[in-house]
């Protein structure tokens, strides 16, 4: 009777989170499966089922695709830039004798403001005419006049993913840090008292302890960078010219612009699918970690 | 004790089904109530009630700060009434209507503008307010203004102000160089050119970014002023007749000419932003220039003017390339109709009007027309100081519409605007190297069937 009792009272604590769960994340994205095969307009209230018409008008869209090349080659650059620039300054940071809370402080104040006001503020300093950028740059001699970073189509990719990087390297940089400090310091000695070299211990010894988390921050980051949608938008449109479309851009003029909910439904659920087998894999890359690491 | 616990349990069990079952046919009788009748009916008469939520696109301090005003009187004259003010931008706005429509969240009141004006009439989402307009005064309203919100003989919008695209100028750099003010596009570009002198001064910025509909804006004033339009009588895009592929051509040259190379990707504010700072010798905008330079360069303020958009011959008549009406809308969910109509009422008493008005003198200009020869609207530094600029802005306001509604409000009239088509060839020209011909044809086919998804049926 009190094993039942327990139980039911497991069931009851748990059942609010469970619902809230539900509510928040399973009905969204089954209501966007289920839209993605009807022609929902968001000003409509009826709507037809229309089969995979849908996704065969999106996947058979260059613009589509223009978006999904644009997406891998923003989250590759961006998420990479971030796990390097994390990487080494968290080395750094573990090194630094003093004051190592106040930098870290101020090397994580990217994330105290939100993306409208990084948006807006990289757009002045990197107007053409008024920037500080490149006025700075022109003055110091570096180039002879003005140089138009959001509207040449050869930099254009690169400053938005630089952009990207000096917002989402100290999460790596903070996480790295703390995973840093779990490392023990016996076997570091033991390792130099064997006559490790440094690259040696860092292999050895270093990454193991720290590769999970990296693991764990890059399928993370991927996802978030993936969908990230403010930061481009606000910063370029999605111009010039497509370069910067990512596929949330797309996905945002179809649904909102265009008010076609099945339509940017499909393309939602197109991206979710990816997403899902990128994390099926890094997961089982990390699982693989974790029996190594158990035997 | 076993038994007697379970007893007791059975018993408490029994009660907590009982209340659940209370629970849940009070839950189902409210629910037939609210489904069968929704909130109690209104009465045509008696002490207004109820609370009235406004979603306004004011947002700029003493427009904001104006509507909280009005709000309070509002409710000091009828203290059953509580009006809440959200404050959301033109952009967020969109988003808000767009899916509070789908999950039946939408306010009492809103502003909007005329293009989403269509929208909702369209899907039945307002109230008509032919009451309201008779009770101001229909005469007092511009028949095109009240025209872009009507549908069947029905109002649905009520004009609260407007204002008109305007070529605005540098006074000082004109005359430094002899320069008449151009009122030709050929008489535009040569002095835009003859007064580059980029870093420090910009002929003329032409911008095309994507976020932002200035590249559709700025072929619609060429082709304005060839007689023609972007949406043709049949409501198909018109990208490939002789005057759009002429203004494309044009602006893609006077792009190369005058413009900063970044304003391949400028929208609305950096564009404005030059023009406040200086940087520019012409810009296109309304009267809401004068409140930007007098916050941004105030020493500006009086080498600064307003002329009618150019034309395409020396002769041709003052046109209106583009006027914007802005209206405030009932919704048809609202569950105090009267109330949200007495209070729209209210902020189109005179003295209270002119006082929203003067919130950004020049860049609001009255909706209705007596108001605009009202002494006490008159009574105005700024409108003093400008009143030749304002007069200019005046008189083509009655000459235009919205982009894409020359001939009536269009469902099209939005997603030209929205989706960056145009912008998106202006730059794959520029940028690509894509030619004229091609890309308008591309963009045209685009926009028709961007057209045809959104249901519309061409004629």
């Amino acid at each position: 009777m009190k094993v039942r009792m327990q139980r039911s009272a497991r069931i009851w604590f748990v059942l609010p989170a469970m619902l809230i769960v539900l509510a928040l994340l399973v009905y969204p994205v089954l209501s966007s499966i289920y839209f993605s095969f009807t022609n929902r307009n968001l000003l409509r209230t009826a709507y037809e089922f229309v089969s995979f018409q849908n996704f065969s008008f999106v996947l058979s869209n260059p613009e589509f695709w223009n978006a999904f090349t644009n997406s891998i080659k923003w989250t590759v650059g961006s998420v990479l830039g971030q796990l390097l620039i994390g990487f080494f300054a968290a080395l750094a940071l573990e090194k630094v004798p003093r004051l190592s809370g106040l930098y870290r402080t101020l090397l994580i104040i990217p994330w105290a403001f939100p993306a409208i006001v990084i948006g807006f503020s990289w757009r002045w300093i990197l107007n053409d005419v008024y920037g500080f950028l490149p006025n700075l740059l022109t003055q110091l001699g570096f180039s002879e006049s003005n140089v138009s970073f959001l509207s040449s189509p050869d930099v254009v990719f690169w400053i938005v993913i630089g952009i990207n990087i000096w917002f989402g390297a100290p999460l790596f940089m903070v996480n790295i840090l703390a995973a840093l400090k779990t490392v023990p310091r016996d076997q570091q000695e033991a390792a130099l008292v064997d006559g490790a070299n440094m690259a040696q211990r860092f292999w050895f010894i270093t990454l193991p302890h720290i590769k999970k988390v990296i693991g764990l921050l890059l399928i993370l980051r991927t996802i978030w960078v993936f969908n990230n949608f403010e930061l481009l938008f606000l910063i370029t449109g999605g111009g010039p010219a497509g370069l910067t479309t990512t596929l949330p851009i797309y996905a945002y003029r179809t649904g909102w612009g265009l008010h076609q909910l099945g339509m940017a439904s499909a393309v939602t659920v197109l991206l979710l699918v990816f997403l899902l087998a990128v994390a099926a894999v890094a997961f089982r890359v990390i699982n693989r970690w974790e029996r190594i690491q158990a035997r | 004790m076993f038994n007697q616990r379970s007893l007791n349990g059975s018993a408490g069990r029994r009660k907590w089904r009982y209340a659940i079952a209370a629970g849940a046919v009070t839950a189902a009788l409210a629910l037939t109530s609210c489904s069968a009748g929704g909130a109690p009916e209104e009465s045509d008469t008696g002490e207004l009630s109820g609370d009235l939520v406004f979603w306004s696109s004011f947002t700029q301090g003493p427009r904001a700060e104006y509507m909280e005003k009005m709000a309070d009187k509002f409710t000091a004259e009828h203290p059953k009434v509580n009006i809440s003010i959200e404050t959301f931008s033109w952009g967020e706005f969109e988003t808000k209507w767009t899916t509070g429509l789908a999950s039946g969240q939408v306010p009492d009141i809103s502003t909007a503008l005329p293009n989403q004006v269509v929208e909702m009439i369209n899907v039945d989402a307002l109230e008509p307010v032919d009451d309201i307009i008779d009770d101001i005064g229909r005469d007092r309203f511009s028949a095109a203004a009240l025209k872009e919100g009507q549908k069947d003989g029905k109002s649905y919008s009520v004009p609260v102000y407007s204002h008109a695209q305007v070529m605005w100028y540098r006074k000082d750099l004109l005359a430094a160089k002899g320069l008449d003010v151009p009122t030709t596009w050929d008489e535009f570009k040569d002095a835009a050119i003859a007064l580059n002198d980029p870093p420090t001064t910009y002929g003329a910025s032409v911008p095309f970014g994507t976020n932002d509909l200035m590249g559709t804006r700025y072929l619609n004033f060429y082709v304005q002023s060839a007689g023609g339009s972007l949406i043709d009588d049949k409501g198909r895009a018109d990208l490939t007749s002789k005057a759009a592929i002429d203004g494309i051509n044009y602006w893609v040259d006077l792009y190369k000419a005058t413009s900063p190379e970044g304003s391949i990707n400028y929208n609305v504010l950096d564009q404005a932003t030059l023009f406040y700072q200086g940087k520019t010798a012409f810009d296109f905008n309304s009267g809401f220039h004068i409140s930007g330079v007098a916050s941004a360069s105030p020493d500006l303020l009086d080498d600064i003017a307003a002329a009618p958009l150019p034309r395409l011959k020396s002769g041709d008549p003052v046109y209106g390339g583009e006027t914007s009406n802005i209206p405030l809308v009932v919704w048809g969910n609202s569950d105090n109709k009267r109330a949200a109509k007495v209070f729209v009422e209210s902020l189109y008493n005179d003295a209270d009007y002119i006082e929203f008005i003067h919130s950004v003198p020049g860049g609001m200009l009255p909706a209705l027309s007596d108001i605009a020869d009202d002494p006490a609207y008159q009574d105005n530094d700024i409108l003093k100081q400008f009143a030749d600029s304002v007069s200019v802005i005046e008189d083509v306001i009655p000459l235009g519409s919205a982009i894409g509604m020359e001939s009536g409000p269009t469902v099209q009239s939005g997603i030209i605007t929205s989706q960056a088509v145009i912008e998106h060839m202006f730059q794959d020209i520029i940028l690509n190297g894509t030619p004229v011909k091609d890309a308008a044809k591309s963009a045209q086919d685009k926009l028709n069937q961007l057209f045809v998804a959104s249901g519309v049926s061409f004629k």
